[in-house]
């Protein structure tokens, strides 16, 4: 798209010429009537300011403060990000935790290693929702109303669609119910909740439509009539999806991805609902030491998770190069 | 633990008044930082701020205080870590804290609260010997950990003292004994020890609570009873003995041995209605939930012992003038007898145990504090039917119950490692 050509526009009335470049100037500088952009977007920062940046400033303070049993004091100590790193006994070959990461790292890693599962199950169950929404429903008021259907499970509260996996995948579930009814099994099986494979079921429940809303509107903004022109020129429907459908529609991948990302990094409620507590996540770390009152650490763990969101964030941003895109 | 902080009184009070006052009134409240909002929040009276946890902090119980001591108490109802924190960190946010002793190794020496004279404190003498020697009746035994009588006494500067003294670091209130819940159709047999925790039979259907200082004691309850280590005390555990449990732990956990961990008083509840669990670590009024839905469910009394927790009303250090004699009206309130009869029917018990039997009816009281059938149907705190004609409470007599503590809830020298390597075995 980068490359712009002679004509600015071709449609159904013919080549338009390109608008001159002092007509362009003249539109940019231009402004319109209305609210001085200062005012727009002062609420916005405002409201950034007091609730993000100011927050965030202070959990970065927090995390140098000394924690002792008498209270917080302010200091500058570097304690706690030790704590997080550093194992007694990594460096000793004899002790049995030689090499082993830090228990607050490995959670993170398992964090990580949950957050990247649960995006690539998202991508293959949610892709084919958004392409079919898309491409195979051809009135809009279709699409429209499929894509709500999409919206249906966020009527409700997100603690009841995690809460409603108990009906069905317990031991008195629906599943272990007609296992039993059909003689396939003696007694409940137990590996469907309270499980790793629950666990990471409800987290593709409650986050792919975080992932189809995004990679559906960048495949409907798809030109048709180019697809219809690859056709004319004999390209296979493989081709014309690796070639057309595939790298225009990767914006909307992307940053379905980086909410979907996002949303599962910070996630502690379902490990404790739908996998009975069973598995530690960055963000259940974080939430035991603020239970004790030791914010400092809590603070250290908090930027450790931010920080991996920031990379994961850039890493997919280096991928997929969204501005260019859009 | 339950929570019923229903706001209905306040939203009808603030809905009847002008919108000038209501923005007043919001804004006071707001500047409070208070949820509640009893219809005498418009009074000109000084309030006074309360913490606590949904245990004690009910607008009911709060409500009912405001009306009889004829100035607003604002209760805010906090989950145990924010009340933690709070207590610690913001005690100018606060007149009284409804804490717990288990807090006070932290407390105390950071001169949080200040020291309350008992000479102010009209019911002092009818505080039962459970907080003032440590022992309900002469034959009971103390129990191991932050047992409430070491966490009493200190001298007129706050600084603990080894036996009694005129002053106090906070006032006795509502307490419990913990234990093991199970359903008997499933287990197939009655439960009478921590160790059946641990039990092959039970394998992939036990859940344990998942608050690192609670669970580890209920845990290392089961580990000794097994017969597999000795702790000196547990509720004062070394590493050593720290890395022993959750080393076990965490060999029960990749046998597949636990089916969850719960974390609020609703999740216990659900694990045994739903039938994943047939046992587990369990508060008491946990158990009458389970049976209120149709699940039976017993509330074991362990031979070893059970573990107890303590309720107290601290007052700020920062509390001072009227606010502070409010403080003090506030609190020799709480051991009237009101509080203590509301509290027993969820389950707790007060320390002025004389008090609270004068204000329950005697059916009640015979029910909670003494162990026996119920005479009749017996209501909940908010007059909803809780208990059937002819149920017994589990676990015995109040002093059954409370003569063979074998733990108290207790904040251990060595929290941070535990809650790591608690965390470790979480993640294993």
């Amino acid at each position: 798209m980068s490359k712009v050509s002679e004509l600015y526009h071709t449609g159904l009335i013919g080549g338009q010429p390109a608008p001159d470049d002092l007509a362009i100037q003249a539109k940019i500088s231009h402004t319109e009537e209305g609210f001085a952009t200062v005012w727009l977007i002062t609420p916005a920062a405002i409201w950034l300011i007091l609730f993000l940046v100011v927050p965030l400033v202070s959990i970065v303070i927090f995390s140098f403060w000394e924690n002792s049993p008498q209270g917080l004091s302010p200091a500058f100590s570097l304690e706690f990000y030790g704590e997080y790193f550093y194992t007694k006994g990594f460096f000793d070959p004899d002790a049995d935790r030689f090499l082993l990461p830090s228990v607050f790292i490995r959670t993170l890693g398992s964090t990580v290693y949950f957050t990247l599962v649960t995006m690539l199950l998202c991508l293959i169950v949610g892709y084919p929702i958004a392409y079919f929404l898309a491409m195979q429903v051809q009135a809009f008021k279709w699409q429209l109303a499929l894509f709500l259907l999409c919206m249906v499970p966020f009527w409700t509260s997100y603690l009841i669609r995690a809460v409603a996996w108990l009906p069905m995948l317990g031991r008195r579930g629906l599943i272990n119910q007609a296992l039993l009814g059909l003689g396939i099994v003696d007694e409940p099986v137990s590996f469907l909740f309270y499980s790793e494979f629950g666990y990471t079921m409800a987290l593709v429940q409650i986050y792919v439509v975080l992932g189809i809303g995004p990679m559906f509107f960048s495949l409907a903004k798809i030109d048709k009539d180019i697809l219809e022109a690859a056709t004319d020129m004999g390209a296979t429907p493989f081709q014309i999806f690796r070639e057309i459908i595939g790298p225009m529609s990767l914006p909307g991948v992307a940053i379905g991805m980086i909410f979907i990302f996002v949303m599962i990094m910070g996630e502690f409620a379902t490990a404790v609902v739908v996998y009975g507590g069973k598995t530690s996540t960055a963000g259940t770390v974080i939430l035991n030491y603020y239970g004790i009152a030791n914010y400092p650490f809590a603070a250290v763990n908090a930027l450790m998770l931010m920080l991996a969101m920031v990379i994961g964030i850039v890493v997919i941003l280096r991928v997929v190069d969204i501005r260019k895109e859009l | 633990m339950t929570a019923k902080n229903g706001n209905k009184k306040s939203t009808g009070a603030l809905l009847k008044i002008s919108r000038r006052k209501f923005m007043g009134t919001a804004a006071g409240i707001a500047a409070a930082g208070g949820i509640t909002g009893f219809p005498n929040i418009v009074q000109a009276a000084d309030p006074i701020r309360s913490i606590g946890l949904g245990v004690s902090i009910i607008n009911e119980i709060q409500g009912k205080a405001a009306k009889d001591l004829g100035f607003p108490v604002r209760g805010q109802a906090l989950g145990y870590g924010a009340l933690f924190g709070k207590t610690l960190n913001q005690n100018d946010q606060y007149e009284v804290s409804e804490c717990y002793f288990d807090m006070f190794d932290v407390m105390v020496p950071s001169k949080v609260f200040q020291p309350i004279d008992t000479t102010r404190i009209r019911d002092w003498d009818k505080v039962s010997n459970l907080t003032k020697t440590g022992k309900l009746t002469p034959g009971s035994q103390i129990g191991q950990g932050d047992a409430p009588f070491h966490k009493l006494w200190v001298d007129e500067n706050g600084a603990p003292t080894k036996g009694p003294s005129r002053y106090i670091s906070a006032v006795p209130g509502w307490h419990n004994a913990d234990s093991l819940g199970y359903n008997p159709k499933e287990t197939k047999r009655s439960i009478d020890s921590w160790a059946e925790l641990f039990s092959s039979d039970f394998k992939g259907r036990v859940a344990l609570l998942n608050v690192p200082q609670i669970g580890a004691m209920d845990a290392a309850m089961g580990v000794e009873a097994l017969g597999l280590i000795k702790f000196g005390d547990k509720g004062d555990m070394t590493r050593k003995e720290i890395d022993v449990l959750v080393d076990f732990l965490t060999k029960k956990k990749k046998e597949g041995h636990f089916r969850a961990f719960w974390e609020t008083f609703g999740q216990s509840v659900n694990l045994m209605v739903s039938g994943e669990v047939v046992l587990q670590s369990m508060w008491s009024p946990a158990v009458t939930a389970v049976n209120a839905e149709g699940v039976p469910c017993i509330y074991a009394s362990p031979k070893e012992g059970m573990r107890g927790w303590h309720g107290a009303l601290a007052i700020s250090a920062k509390a001072s003038g009227k606010q502070l004699d409010q403080a003090y009206e506030y609190v020799n309130w709480w051991l009237d007898g009101w509080a203590g009869a509301f509290v027993a029917r969820q389950g707790y018990y007060m320390s002025t145990t004389a008090n609270t039997k004068k204000s329950l009816p005697a059916d009640e009281w015979d029910f909670w504090y003494e162990g026996k059938p119920a005479a009749k149907e017996l209501p909940d705190p908010f007059g909803t039917p809780l208990v059937a004609k002819g149920a017994v409470r589990d676990g015995g007599s109040y002093e059954q119950r409370f003569k063979n503590i074998a733990v108290w809830n207790s904040i251990m020298s060595e929290n941070d490692y535990l809650v790591k390597r608690w965390t470790e075995f979480l993640t294993a």
